[in-house]
């Protein structure tokens, strides 16, 4: 395979690990728990500017970019921190707009949430550079290992793999134990779950966390990678991209969220480099954010469940012969009270 | 297990207005422990409100209850349900995504493997517990004739077998006191009947039950005491009997 | 004192403006209980349909209408031809959601893809100043402030004294009871979007007369401070929104004159957290009440 083969095809890997990353952790909250985040972006921008200054070094007098909180520090303490800083933010969040709103509110407040950071990015020279947003963020471990860049890539393609398989695995627990199942009853009837003795608001407050974290997790890795933050990479419409993956993919079906994020943000933004340039700049861009909009569109319509829809769970039946023929009167293990 | 000395629950004096209409005005009556307590009262008497209150979903404007002799005022539903008082809704409010059976899983209280720190522990952590709660789940299901329905999706059940879903996932919460809005409401009369004879069956087995419920005759097969609302004050309780020859009784139901 | 004054004028035409969108917006969510977040587009189609108009040489003042007209027959036919077979469908609130969203997306590269990603502007009589109490407004502004004052004059009468408005206020208060009451037919449905789409059309166009240049963004980004008039308001309260206007782009203008311009969209937001924290359901709502009594 020649060189430039294996740099776009490593490239694409990374970014299908940062998708497919965002795309679990929009499943968390949408999928699994239903509470419809349109700031997801903003999690994920913000554990991207998170890894970037804690990798970049305390921002210089003068220097040619502005920050708060530089730092230096090793490899994978920035993305964990990034992870922390995505899961603090969402409980802030949380705490204004998961507090008994109807979900339409909430909606609403996430919306508004999402456009008022990003506006509050780019102006504030002092907090983010800007709009000018931040470059030249160190690459992890290059430093340390002598690897030709191609080499570098297949390393990076490494350590977003691993990171995938850990982040995997936390959705896999929450999504197949006794929580998953707790938080999609929450989804279909809040109301019911709370008087079954659920903690509701808690509930939904995890989720939403476990989703911020991962939202951080992912911007750090493309952070890492990129070697740059910009506030214009984070608007709103790409959280718009990732619903779609879900949806396109399978809400609530972490298999099917992945296909999702292979289909929506990687095939697809990816496939558009293929085809010729034509009419006015911009036009192509216009064209691919229809085409996005139409495929949202006819999947709620036609596959509203998804590539590969949520699973039924089934639990095993006890053998045969165990069971006796006669129905029991069952015991109803009444309480003495507590 | 020895029966609580007094009431299980006590409802004192209860208030409750909605931008200056009196939903509540006063009510205060006993749930005795043991057997079916009927709420019965015209349309707009504030049955519906009292039971909300009762099951945390309503704060009171004022009033207090006590369950087991202890303030359970203003306690949030998923508190007063952990203490055992579950609800079951006027209209169905199935996990509709769910399984049958995942319905009543959910409901099993104190299950492992529910917080985010047990759930990292892994499958082995909660398994065993997990494939109690499906056996006793199972259980329910052949006591109330739904087996088959088991790995359906609760949303395409029809209403009657929605009804009996509820009427198991209160069962499998484990109560101590059961709150009934119209368990019976909009099904048809031979499941009407069925579940009639489940409530009786469970009354037996010594279950406490608080019903709001329209039909007065099954009213009268199944509760003891009844309490009768009519604009938001108890007007009357005592057995369906005792109520019957109330002259206020009559003239709420009459007027009313 | 010297910048604060202009600064409240600029809030009243930036009121003015909120209110004319901010109604509609309550009142097309409240009484459809769709979350149409396409509107900030749609009051960019409008813009378009008025430069579209202006640029023909006729005048603005037909532009207004055409552009009016333009987001009322729109959202009614969006409405019958999209979001209701939608919702007829068994698509739920957050696949609404989503819905509205993809169409927004779709009107806005759409508009891009016709027009190209560039500065557009009305052809219109250069504006004069006109000096009110310390305020300067431009002729232009001040007929911003008119056309606001008289939309919200005719929705206060159609809303309070006719029978289908009155059944639209019905619908908006207390979807549920209205439904229930057979009140919430089609023909209130279709007045619904028509009158929520005409105010949204009007509101694109003012939009545009206030500015010096608009592009295929200029609606949605107008988006944020309507709905944090609506939120502020309580949903479905269409008084309530013009309260809610009044406030935001008063104190939006004014943190912007004598704090920084950056702050303009910030206020809102920190008016609206405010506002979640201490009263949810909005200032003049009764929706915590109302969700009480459905529980």
């Amino acid at each position: 395979m020649s060189v430039a083969w294996q740099f776009y095809i490593s490239t694409v890997l990374i970014y299908l690990g940062v998708d497919v990353i965002a795309c679990w952790g929009l499943n968390l909250q949408f999928g699994v728990a239903g509470l419809v985040n349109f700031a997801y972006i903003i999690f994920q921008a913000a554990g991207a500017y998170t890894a970037a200054v804690l990798t970049l070094g305390p921002a210089t007098r003068g220097g040619f970019q502005q920050y708060i909180g530089g730092a230096h520090l090793p490899f994978p303490v920035p993305i964990l921190v990034a992870g922390v800083v995505g899961g603090l933010l969402a409980a802030v969040v949380g705490g204004l707009a998961i507090r008994r709103l109807r979900s339409d509110y909430e909606a609403m407040v996430m919306l508004v949430v999402s456009l008022i950071a990003t506006s509050v990015a780019t102006n504030q020279s002092g907090l983010v550079n800007g709009s000018n947003g931040l470059a030249l963020v160190p690459k992890p471990l290059a430093a340390m290992v002598n690897l030709s860049p191609i080499g570098y890539q297949w390393l990076f393609v490494g350590i977003t793999a691993v990171i995938c398989l850990c982040v995997y695995w936390l959705v896999h627990i929450v999504t197949s134990s006794p929580l998953g199942r707790t938080l999609r009853a929450v989804r279909d009837n809040e109301q019911a779950a709370a008087a079954l003795g659920k903690n509701v608001a808690a509930l939904r407050m995890l989720a939403f966390v476990l989703g911020g974290v991962l939202a951080g997790i992912s911007g750090a890795i493309l952070v890492e990678f990129i070697s740059a933050w910009s506030p214009g990479s984070w608007l709103y419409p790409e959280t718009f991209v990732y619903f779609t993956a879900v949806i396109v993919g399978g809400s609530g079906n972490n298999l099917g969220v992945m296909v999702g994020a292979l289909l929506v943000p990687v095939a697809f933004l990816e496939a558009t480099r293929f085809v010729p340039q034509f009419g006015p700049p911009g036009l192509i861009d216009a064209l691919q954010w229809i085409i996005v909009g139409v495929l949202a569109l006819v999947f709620l319509w036609f596959w509203p469940r998804g590539v590969i829809p949520e699973r039924r769970r089934r639990f095993p039946r006890p053998a045969e012969g165990e069971a006796d023929g006669a129905p029991r009167r069952v015991p109803l293990f009444l309480r003495a009270g507590r | 297990m020895s029966a609580p000395a007094g009431p299980l629950l006590t409802v004192r004096d209860l208030h409750r207005e909605f931008g200056g209409v009196r939903a509540v005005n006063g009510a205060s009556f006993e749930v005795p422990g043991g057997g079916i307590t009927g709420l019965i009262g015209p349309n707009g008497a504030g049955k519906s409100t009292v039971l909300n209150v009762i099951a945390g979903s309503i704060k009171p404007t004022s009033g207090e209850i006590a369950y087991r002799e202890q303030d359970i005022t203003a306690l949030p539903p998923y508190k007063l349900a952990r203490r055992g008082i579950i609800r079951t809704f006027q209209l169905s409010s199935e996990f509709a995504q769910l399984t049958v059976l995942e319905n009543l899983l959910v409901a099993a209280p104190g299950q492992r493997g529910e917080t985010l720190w047990q759930a990292a522990l892994g499958k082995r952590y909660w398994r065993a517990q997990e494939r109690a709660v499906v056996q006793r789940a199972r259980e329910l299901l052949t006591r109330f004739d739904m087996t088959a329905k088991e790995d359906e999706y609760a949303g395409n059940l029809s209403g009657g077998q929605k009804r009996l879903l509820e009427l198991m996932r209160g069962l499998m919460a484990e109560p101590a006191l059961l709150l009934l809005d119209e368990p019976m409401a909009g099904v048809n009369p031979s499941l009407a009947r069925r579940i009639e004879q489940h409530l009786l069956d469970l009354c037996g087995e010594g279950l406490t039950m608080l019903m709001i419920e329209h039909e007065l005759a099954v009213v009268e097969r199944l509760c003891d005491p009844v309490i009768v609302m009519a604009q938001g004050r108890v007007i009357a309780q005592g057995s369906m009997a005792d109520v019957r020859t109330d002259r206020e009784v009559l003239d709420a139901y009459l007027i009313g | 004192m010297n910048t604060l004054l202009p600064a409240i004028g600029f809030g009243l035409v930036t009121a003015s403006i909120l209110a004319v969108a901010g109604v509609g917006f309550t009142l097309q969510f409240g009484v459809t209980n769709i979350l149409n977040l396409a509107y900030g587009d749609i009051m960019t189609a409008a813009a378009f349909v008025a430069y579209l108009v202006t640029s023909a040489g006729v005048s603005v003042w037909l532009a207004l209408v055409a552009g009016a007209a333009f987001g009322g027959v729109f959202s009614v036919v969006l409405n019958r031809a999209l979001y209701t077979p939608f919702v007829r469908h068994g698509t739920r609130l957050f696949g609404m959601i989503i819905v509205t969203i993809s169409v927004s997306l779709i009107v806005q590269n759409g508009l891009q893809a016709i027009f190209g990603a560039s500065f557009f502007s009305l052809n219109m009589p250069r504006p004069a100043p006109i000096h009110v109490a310390g305020m300067v407004f431009t002729t232009v502004q001040f007929a911003i402030i008119g056309i606001a004052v008289a939309a919200m004059l005719l929705v206060h009468l159609l809303l309070r004294y006719t029978k289908l408005g009155k059944a639209m206020r019905a619908t908006a208060s207390d979807p549920e009871l209205a439904r229930n009451c057979g009140i919430a037919t089609d023909r209130v449905i279709d007045l619904a979007w028509a009158l929520s789409g005409t105010l949204c059309g009007l509101a694109g166009v003012i939009l545009v007369m206030n500015v010096t240049a608009f592009t295929d963004t200029t609606g949605s980004q107008f988006l944020i401070p309507v709905v944090a008039v609506a939120v502020l308001g309580g949903i479905g309260q269409p008084y309530g929104a013009m309260l809610g206007a009044l406030i935001i782009g008063i104190a939006s203008e004014v943190a912007a004159a004598v704090i920084s311009p950056d702050y303009k969209n910030v206020v809102a937001f920190v008016i609206l957290v405010i506002v979640l924290l201490a009263r949810p359901q909005g200032i003049l709502s009764e929706i915590a009440t109302r969700k009480e009594v459905a529980a």
